[in-house]
């Protein structure tokens, strides 16, 4: 301070004091308080997850406290150095200091160093693939489904999971404390494979497979109680992106076995076969569209669509919607491309509804007319 | 060519609009860059603001038809990057830079017009797309193949197209803009203005026209053979043809990152001259600043994959490194800006108000930059809303607060009236609430694990609050552009008259009328050190010289 000490603190120095003071035990008190947790990302459930929240923490500290001393000057010459009205003289006119320069250019030097070599340390952890996995998986997604293959160490696909939604039964079930492998492929466009709880993301790049691995918690499931992760397509791959859910289902390694055996039967049992005597109606799916618009059918009486999908790498349905398009009224499983399908349906009430395939619904959508 | 461009207004009078029209006056063209950019800002809000409306609440309320909201951000970012900021700055430097280094005009007069008048056409070019089938470019304003390919699920349409072109045209602008000004500061400088005297507003100029010159033709590159791919048959990006999706990535980002230099670099300029001028004292570290830009142009270059740490295909100890270390010379110049204002004598017009609004949000864009340059850490925060806040504090809390903050500043220099002090810091308030109500707790839904580029989310997802909280805030933004509408209406018709030099300035530009005559200067005060106008009125370095502002 330039003052001499005699002199009285001028009433805005306190007052700047004060605020600045304020500032820097509110601030960490509120962020490290509950009322800050949403500003941590979600509880981490995989090893590798929770080494990357030992660095998010280390970085977030560091940030907090730059923050609060930055911000805390800044204030503090807002508040303490107004000039006062009818004040012309001119406070010293200081042009600068270069030991001051080289101070704070080394001290963030140093700060960037420390986090550069402890995010490069974390990152050996997280993006470490061993050559001899527990468990290896084969992420495929397409505008705009998942599928999960199940593999063998010598890469046979052992069973498929075209259902991601753990709501209907689906989703990418692993098992706890078990090093996983995924390889991701896509025959369209780029996606990007994100679980929140795993604090990672990887896209899905068309023309290579990227890699990664991961191991659930072995604390995260028990015998009978699997816990459900939410997970999501991260990069934007067209008009049905954000409809590109997921889910993980952490088991225990005894459940997962049932649960892998059951899969197994699934792919192998055959369809149903369709109630004799429905009517049946041939539709075929190319480039992207149906090559029907409208389908008429009787009211009270099963019926019966035999699906043909050329669209080689994209995978479609054929769901029956209100004529609002979005209220479901029959479901049905996908049909991969080149794949045919024997659909079933329920007799329906008179009235307009739409066939749709719940993919792409804004392209592919016809009337269904039930009389 | 040279002597035609020192007396360019001696010629017959012309009307108006005719004027304005055909004009090459720099002034006049740069006062038609702010306005032509400041539309489109109105317009890229009103994209922005229908993206929140969607958001504010789970379901889809707005966009029945969720690709007119792929449509919607997508000309948002396009709108407000290429139309809004890089422009508006341009225009800024194309009003001040002659002023500030005592020359007529810039070097190239009709190929500064020429520039000029691409963008309004760009413009038109780029928002003709929702007339089309299929409607305007959805992809993104990066744009990435394979989904900008075409393709009944990629992007089938034309409005892809003209995508493309208007950013190769708005670049050739850009490219021809910065000649002119390498041109003009290296050949047009006043006698005495030494390359170490010219103001910061000028090296930051001078270091994104560098940028501009060497980046804009790389991404150039990559749009035609984008245009390629989808009219003619060509498989550059596409990967079941022999082509490379990634490779789009790595030469969009060549350019797309030093642009964020290009939309920062002219912001920390017009900081750099409001804060010692409000201030009254020197700017601190003056070289120090200029290294710090030089840096950061110079670093610029060298971080561009940080934009692609999750693509696997990205040699990552490398690009962190550098993203890290480009936070140093960044520091510096926070640093010696704060140190400016210690114990300085603060006046708190509406410019400074806005300078200091940069400083404290550009701070925190700084800082939530970091936590993405930890790989690992960008392995959970890439493509989330995380990524939106980051980008928001150092486009808008940086970048918009300096532009208004520059606004304010200059707009008696260009009209010769005084903006409204108290509707001024109204706008203020209102656009300083508003902006962070609507990015901070995107930090929050980021981290939480909301995607980017979404038009609904689960209603269980926990993400309700946070949306509704960041769209009032969107629509307090909207709001608090009207009392800067309104002021600029009745300023221009009754504002106080400014005088040459209102605010006690540093620079050449307050040492001539207001506004400045066609060819700028009747007499140059001398040039001895980098504020000229300061020694003038305050006699320290120039004792003897006679001219002082009136």
């Amino acid at each position: 301070m330039s003052s001499t000490p005699r002199k009285r603190l001028a009433p805005e120095a306190i007052l700047a004091a004060v605020v600045v003071i304020l500032l820097a035990v509110l601030v960490p008190l509120v962020v490290y308080s509950g009322a800050g947790s949403s500003l941590f990302p979600p509880t981490a459930v995989t090893t590798q997850a929770k080494g990357t929240r030992g660095l998010y923490d280390i970085v977030f500290a560091l940030a907090i406290a730059i923050f609060v001393a930055v911000e805390g000057v800044i204030i503090w010459s807002v508040i303490r150095y107004r000039r006062r009205p009818g004040d012309n003289e001119l406070p010293p006119q200081t042009h600068g200091n270069n030991l001051i320069e080289i101070v704070w250019t080394l001290i963030p030097t140093v700060i960037v160093l420390y986090l550069f070599a402890i995010s490069w340390n974390t990152l050996n952890t997280v993006d470490a693939v061993s050559s001899s996995p527990d468990m290896r998986v084969h992420a495929v997604a397409a505008q705009f489904q998942w599928k999960f293959e199940y593999l063998d160490n010598n890469g046979k696909v052992i069973a498929t999971q075209t259902e991601p939604d753990a709501a209907k039964g689906g989703g990418l079930a692993v098992p706890v404390g078990k090093n996983v492998l995924v390889t991701l492929d896509s025959p369209d466009v780029i996606h990007a494979f994100y679980v929140p709880k795993f604090l990672f993301k990887r896209d899905v790049v068309p023309g290579q497979t990227n890699r990664f691995q991961f191991t659930v918690d072995a604390t995260e499931a028990t015998d009978g109680h699997p816990n459900v992760f939410g997970g999501q397509c991260a990069e934007l791959c067209g008009t049905g992106h954000r409809t590109m859910l997921f889910n993980v289902i952490a088991m225990s390694p005894g459940d997962f076995d049932t649960w892998l055996q059951a899969l197994i039967a699934k792919n192998n049992a055959t369809p149903p076969p369709a109630p004799s005597g429905a009517p049946a109606f041939a539709l075929t799916a190319h480039n992207v569209a149906f090559d029907k618009t409208s389908l008429d059918v009787q009211a009270g009486q099963p019926f019966v669509i035999d699906f043909k999908n050329t669209d080689a790498g994209t995978p479609h349905d054929v769901d029956i919607r209100q004529s609002d398009k979005t209220t479901v009224v029959q479901d049905q499983p996908v049909t991969e491309g080149g794949a045919e399908s024997t659909y079933s349906y329920n007799a329906l009430q008179p009235g307009t509804y739409v066939f749709i395939c719940s993919i792409h619904p804004t392209l592919m959508s016809g009337t269904l007319t039930v009389h | 060519m040279a002597t035609h461009a020192l007396a360019p207004a001696t010629t017959a009078y012309r009307p108006g609009l005719y004027e304005w029209l055909t004009t090459t006056d720099h002034k006049k063209i740069g006062i038609m860059y702010v306005i032509n950019s400041f539309l489109f800002f109105l317009i890229g809000g009103f994209f922005a603001l229908g993206v929140r409306a969607e958001l504010a609440q789970p379901g889809l309320q707005i966009f029945t038809d969720e690709h007119v909201y792929n449509e919607f951000f997508s000309i948002h970012a396009t709108v407000m990057i290429f139309l809004f900021i890089i422009p508006i700055l341009a225009g800024l430097g194309n009003y001040i830079v002659p002023l500030m280094i005592g020359a007529p005009d810039m070097a190239f007069p009709r190929v500064n017009a020429l520039s000029f008048w691409m963008l309004p056409l760009a413009g038109l070019l780029l928002l003709s797309g929702f007339l089309t089938q299929g409607g305007a470019a959805a992809s993104g304003w990066t744009s990435y193949p394979p989904l900008s390919e075409v393709g009944p699920t990629k992007s089938p349409g034309p409005g892809e197209d003209l995508w493309i072109v208007a950013i190769v045209l708005i670049g050739t602008s850009s490219i021809l803009g910065g000649i002119n000004f390498l041109v003009t500061i290296f050949k047009m400088r006043a006698p005495g203005m030494t390359l170490f005297r010219m103001p910061i507003m000028v090296w930051t100029m001078l270091v994104t026209s560098v940028l501009v010159v060497m980046a804009t033709p790389v991404i150039t590159s990559a749009l035609v053979m984008l245009f390629i791919d989808r009219n003619y048959g060509g498989h550059f990006f596409d990967p079941f043809g022999g082509g490379n999706a990634v490779l789009y990535q790595n030469i969009f980002w060549f350019y797309s990152h030093p642009a964020v230099y290009v939309m920062v670099l002219p912001a920390m300029g017009i900081v750099s001259e409001v804060l010692p001028v409000f201030s009254r004292k020197p700017l601190f570290g003056y070289k120090a600043f200029i290294f710090a830009t030089a840096g950061i142009g110079a670093l610029g270059f060298s971080v561009w994959a940080h934009h692609m740490f999750t693509t696997g295909s990205v040699f990552l100890p490398f690009f962190s490194l550098m993203t890290f270390l480009i936070a140093v010379p960044t520091g510096v110049k926070m640093f010696n800006w704060v140190a400016t204002i210690f114990r300085g004598k603060l006046s708190f017009s509406t410019p400074f108000i806005f300078a200091i609004g940069f400083l404290t949000m550009f701070l925190i864009g700084g800082i939530n930059g970091a936590f993405s340059a930890a790989v690992p850490v960008d392995f959970a925060l890439h493509d989330t809303y995380f990524v939106v806040a980051h980008l928001h504090y150092v486009l808008f809390g940086g970048s918009v607060f300096g532009v208004f903050a520059g606004l304010y500043y200059w707009f008696p220099k260009m009209s010769g009236r005084m903006l409204d002090e108290t509707l001024g810091k109204v706008h203020f308030v209102l656009m300083f609430v508003g902006f962070n109500l609507t990015f901070f707790p995107m930090h929050m839904l980021g981290l939480q694990g909301m995607p980017r580029r979404i038009a609904d989310y689960a209603s269980n997802a926990g993400w309700n609050d946070w949306n509704l909280l960041a769209s009032i805030g969107g629509f307090i933004i909207g709001i608090s552009i009207l009392p800067f509408i309104w002021n600029v209406f009745i300023s221009l018709r009754n504002g106080k008259v400014a005088g040459d030099d209102p605010w006690e300035g540093n620079t050449l530009e307050w040492a001539t009328s207001s506004p400045p005559p066609p060819y700028n200067f009747d007499r140059l005060p001398e040039i001895r050190s980098e504020r000229p106008v300061f020694d003038a009125r305050h006699g320290r370095l120039t004792p003897h010289d006679e001219m002082g502002p009136a």
